[in-house]
């Protein structure tokens, strides 16, 4: 276009082409925005989930709902936005999502440990005019409301219910072992010890498993590491000082354990850790064939053998053993636990907050809840669920991993914990590849920590 | 993706010079620019400029925010100078990727790539027709299948239990563990393995374009055929071997979607190059403005090694 | 997926050339050439061998239900892995999404592509060189580096997860290399037929699209289909630019069923990247077979 020659008519052309040249750069992407950027239907209800693996749970949830609820409102139609990714980007995709109003869902299945910081971004509007008239409110634990609310005081979910962990073990293979049924560990020492007489006697099973690295995302750092640093005097976030703490001794302790049982072979191969999608193989063919001793994971695992799941282990009620998960060295309660939850929540771009929550409120009626905590096996936050008869008996783990929520922690409610989490998986993947000693992740970490939450935010573990 | 362009197997001068005919003979009126004529290229200018140099532009912006996905920059964008930059070049795992990037670029396209392409390239012309044909489908078949199955297959080839491992073990061998112990190396034969076939081609095309006869002469003289490959070929080879060179590496520098199937960049950062880290950066933590930053250092050396084909590449190209 | 080729001047080229990489130069030679002819055959086949073997892998565990990650003889050919994705959701949606997206964003290419090098071909003015060298310039840029950049415009513009606006993106990406090659192959259309066009009073346009282009076909063939292909293959630009599961194409699709399903159902997963190569593969054999000719550097497939 460069260097036109003068023409008799070229002042016209001239005109033009400039006015091209110029439209150039800020038309053709303002244009496409204004064709595809159409406003969505208001009664198509989208409602995003993750779908990882061969699980239909909540896919079953919704369409159980989304039937009686169309047929109550024949004027609006539910779409399901099944969100195909492993956990860290199961919250990446459904950020990406909810940052545009094209592309937004009009309601969203997230853990309560990204809400906050969901929050903090942006992407979630408060339901202040609605949670607080919904008729399940007051039945739901205090502990859940207040893990929906903000800094700012101001509700942004519903809680779904919350989770418990502990020590799930195969009596199968601990028999095989010589080791006792009933089995209490009292220390980390206690486990190893457990583990190290497993691999001795039955050398084609793995001892045990930790989840543990990037792949396994939030999975690592709260079942894995969390589960070992609050078992110690060391914690993530002192709520005294309101600040992230650093230098913690706990952290090179629980990073130690974790380098000991990788060490040892006491655990599944390296590849198979690093394998973001192990979970369900564990849960549907390792631990059903007997070839793990035992797992340190959450109250839901079950769900994976019950009758409605793609691979029903019924004899798992008598094969599977649960115990508590011991503090470092029988110190302080002597075991310990975390909790966590779900919530659904509305986003900011959601075309009509009204008519998600209609939605919402559907998803969380006591029967629709019952079902769920069932189908689930997970521990209700919920007064009327738990009364409701069916609910009580479902599980024969369902009254262990509630009687653990009275003395579990939590993790620290703040924007910043996911990328501190991220942090976390980050040194345990150093250690556990041995790329670095506890010592040196615990100081990689520290300094990413500062990174995150800035110098003000960080305090020194005081000795 | 990265589709480049090479012009290998040029003629001897004397062949090209009829090119340039069609504007010489002429009459006037046909052979300049005006406005009108200009017309049909707005379709392609503006594609460019929108989705080419826009984003290019828009980087030099974010990069110099704090623009990200989650946490303070979502919300609120702000401008924080320099600091992106600073923390790239303060930062172990940045140039802990700088290295890796280099590995890569080094062990599969300059070593790799380029050396398996010209014995490939040498073999074609002596080995029998038939194994020929099959072998190179073969190669090439490697380099047309799409990004991630090539990851996806290489990933099955050196896992614990994958082909490899059933091969070495068979002959007796310990079991390797590439993908856990050098990632970085898994991940290079696999770029190999992916690349082959393009500097094979490039080569294969460049030698047959040496007259025969010079190598008749040169065995006449008694040179053996290590000697006739120095001294008779590379010097011949010479530009098709330096246009090759940049423009594997230009594709390897941009290599995302096979190593991040195959090892995610892992265990722990070992095959982590600068566009999965850039990548990791941007979404795995959400930091857009950090990991433009790093982009737009990548896009720099890409550059500088454009700029530097450009130079290469021959006359007759860039009329 | 990388393409390459030489550039279009290889068309005058081609009669005395074709086929020469492939020249056998020992047959009926003496004892010494043809004992090199064999050894460099060992050579080849062992290379090939080792090529191979990923290539196996995926052909003879997409036939067995029992796939494990290493290559085995299945104990039972079947065609249940290809069964089991035998649906809309698992193969024909990403493979239609793919189509949808590739070929869209080729047709966007070579219009534009076309259009853009006549000018550039045709005419002479002062920008010219400068303008060339630009566009050889941008087909090594990594456009890996600019994904970050552009899926932040994208969030600002409103442009995420519209197949549209990938696919003009995808277009755009392709455009240097694509432009680079016609212009190439177009100068080696003589301008003279052309000119007897112009004295019949055809436009240009119609000059270009009556006479022009179809002296160009196989020229043009060869510059879509690796356009095509090479869009084919690209898993980083759908994977950063669409999010909706019912806008993935395969490229994205087979990146999760790998990572959902990757360790219990190897054969389903060897299957779908089957079905998700061949038709880049059959571009290629057509390409080898009738276009071949025109490409000095695809001398390889054609044998």
């Amino acid at each position: 276009m460069a260097s036109p020659s003068p023409q008799p008519r070229g002042t016209d052309r001239r005109t033009f082409l400039r006015y091209t040249a110029g439209a150039a750069t800020v038309l053709p992407l303002a244009a496409l925005a204004g064709c595809s950027g159409g406003d969505r239907d208001p009664s198509t209800i989208r409602v995003a989930y993750q779908q990882f693996g061969s699980g239909t749970l909540m896919e079953d949830w919704i369409n159980r709902t989304a039937e009686s609820y169309t047929q109550e409102h024949p004027d609006r139609t539910i779409e399901l936005v099944p969100i195909v990714a492993s956990e860290n980007d199961y919250f990446t995709k459904n950020e990406l999502l909810m940052s545009s109003p094209r592309t937004s869902p009009d309601l969203v299945y997230e853990d309560t440990f990204i809400l906050l910081s969901d929050v903090g971004a942006g992407y979630l509007q408060p339901i202040d005019q609605f949670a607080p008239e919904w008729e399940h409110w007051e039945d739901t634990a205090e502990a859940s409301r207040e893990a929906v609310t903000a800094e700012d005081g101001s509700i942004y979910a519903i809680p779904t219910h919350t989770d418990t962990r502990g020590i799930w073990y195969h009596k199968g293979v601990f028999a095989d072992a010589g080791l006792p049924e009933d089995w209490q560990p009292t220390s980390w020492e206690e486990i190893l010890e457990t583990a190290r007489t497993i691999k001795e006697a039955l050398p084609e099973v793995a001892p045990m498993f930790i989840f543990s690295g990037k792949s396994q995302g939030e999975k690592a750092a709260m079942q894995g590491f969390e589960m070992l640093l609050y078992g110690t005097e060391s914690r993530l976030y002192d709520e005294e000082a309101r600040k992230w703490v650093t230098g913690s001794q706990g952290f090179v302790d629980s990073l130690e354990f974790l380098r000991t049982v990788f060490e040892e072979k006491l655990t599944l191969s390296i590849s198979q850790h690093l394998d973001p999608n192990i979970g369900e193989t564990i849960y549907t063919q390792i631990i059903p064939d007997g070839k793990l001793g035992f797992i340190i994971d959450g109250s839901w695992i079950s769900q994976n053998w019950t009758e409605g799941a793609p691979n029903p282990w019924p004899e798992w009620t008598e094969t599977m053993g649960i115990t508590r998960m011991p503090t470092q060295d029988g110190g302080g309660d002597g075991f310990t636990t975390l909790a966590g939850g779900w919530s659904w929540a509305i986003p900011q771009y959601a075309s009509d907050p009204q008519i998600s929550f209609s939605f919402l409120e559907a998803l969380m009626t006591t029967d629709n809840a019952v079902k769920r905590a069932i189908a689930d096996n997970h521990i209700t936050v919920r007064e009327d669920v738990a009364e409701v008869q069916e609910y009580r008996p479902y599980s024969p783990t369902a009254e262990f991993f509630t009687g653990l929520l009275g003395t579990a922690y939590y993790r620290p409610a703040l924007p910043a914990y996911p990328e501190v989490s991220s942090a976390i998986q980050q040194a345990m993947e150093m250690v556990m590849t041995f790329s670095s000693t506890p010592e040196q992740a615990a100081a990689e970490y520290d300094a990413e920590l500062t990174d995150i939450v800035g110098e003000d935010e960080v305090q020194e573990e005081s000795a | 993706m990265s589709i480049v362009a090479t012009a290998p197997d040029r003629g001897t001068p004397a062949q090209r010079g009829d090119e340039q005919r069609p504007h010489r003979s002429r009459s006037g009126i046909g052979d300049r620019l005006t406005l009108t004529r200009s017309v049909p290229m707005i379709p392609a200018l503006l594609l460019l400029v929108a989705f080419m140099l826009g984003p290019i532009v828009y980087s030099v912006y974010l990069a110099f925010t704090d623009n990200a996905i989650r946490g303070d920059g979502a919300a609120q964008t702000s401008f924080v100078g320099f600091d992106n930059f600073i923390d790239a070049f303060t930062d172990g795992a940045f140039w802990n990727s700088v290295g890796l990037t280099l590995v890569f670029t080094i062990v599969s396209a300059v070593i790799g790539q380029n050396i398996l392409g010209m014995v490939l390239a040498l073999l074609m012309e002596r080995a029998n027709r038939v194994v020929t044909f099959i072998v190179t489908s073969i190669v090439i078949a490697a380099w047309i299948l799409p990004e991630v199955v090539a990851g996806y297959l290489l990933y099955t080839f050196f896992a614990d239990e994958g082909s490899l491992n059933t091969i070495i073990t068979a002959v007796g061998l310990p079991p390797q563990d590439l993908l856990f112990s050098l990632p970085i190396l898994a991940v290079s034969f696999a770029n190999v393995w992916r690349g082959a076939a393009f500097s094979m081609l490039v080569y294969s095309a460049a030698l047959s374009s040496v007259p025969s006869d010079v190598y008749e002469s040169a065995a006449i003289d008694g040179a053996g055929p290590m000697r006739r490959f120095w001294s008779v070929t590379v010097p011949i080879l010479r530009p098709a071997i330096a246009t090759n060179l940049m423009l594997i590496t230009l594709q390897t520098l941009s290599v995302f979607g096979l190593i991040f199937i195959m090892t995610g960049g892992g265990p722990a950062q070992r095959s982590q190059t600068l566009p999965l880290y850039m990548y990791e950066q941007a979404f795995s933590y959400g930091q857009l403005g950090y990991g433009t930053a790093v982009a737009l250092l990548l896009l720099l050396i890409g550059a500088a090694a454009s700029l530097l084909y450009l130079r290469l590449l021959p006359e007759e190209d860039k009329k | 997926m990388t393409a390459t080729t030489s550039s279009g001047t290889a068309v005058d080229r081609t009669e005395e050339e074709s086929g020469s990489p492939l020249r056998p130069r020992s047959s009926g030679k003496g004892p010494r050439e043809r004992m090199a002819s064999t050894a460099s055959s060992i050579a080849m086949i062992v290379i090939g061998l080792a090529f191979l073997i990923p290539l196996l892998w995926v052909v003879l565990a997409s036939f067995d239900t029992e796939a494990t990650l290493s290559v085995q003889w299945p104990s039972r050919w079947s065609l249940d892995n290809y069964k089991a994705i035998w649906n809309e959701e698992t193969t024909f949606r990403p493979l239609w999404n793919s189509l949808l997206l590739c070929g869209g964003a080729t047709l966007v290419t070579m219009i534009a592509a076309v259009l853009c090098a006549y000018p550039l071909s045709r005419y002479r003015f002062r920008a010219k060189r400068p303008l060339l060298l630009t566009i050889i310039f941008s087909t090594g840029l990594p456009i890996t580096a600019i994904m970050i950049p552009v899926y932040a415009l994208f969030v600002r513009v409103n442009l995420i997860d519209s197949m549209f606006g990938a696919i003009l993106f995808l277009g755009a990406s392709a455009l240097p290399y694509a432009i680079f090659l016609t212009k190439g192959f177009m100068d080696s259309v003589p301008i003279e037929i052309e000119e007897s066009g112009w004295t019949e009073g055809a436009g240009v346009y119609r000059t270009l699209w009556s006479i022009v282009l179809p002296l160009m076909k196989s020229g043009l063939a060869v510059a879509t289909i690796f356009t095509f292909v090479g869009m084919w293959g690209n898993f980083f630009v759908p994977f950063m630019l669409l999010l909706s599961p019912e806008n993935l194409p395969a490229a994205v699709t087979l990146y999760t069923f790998s990572s959902q399903y990757g360790q219990v159902a190897y054969g389903q997963l060897a299957a779908f990247s089957i079905f998700y190569s061949i038709p880049v593969v059959v571009l290629y054999l057509f390409m080898g077979r009738t276009l071949g000719q025109g490409f000095a550097a695809a001398g390889g497939v054609k044998g």
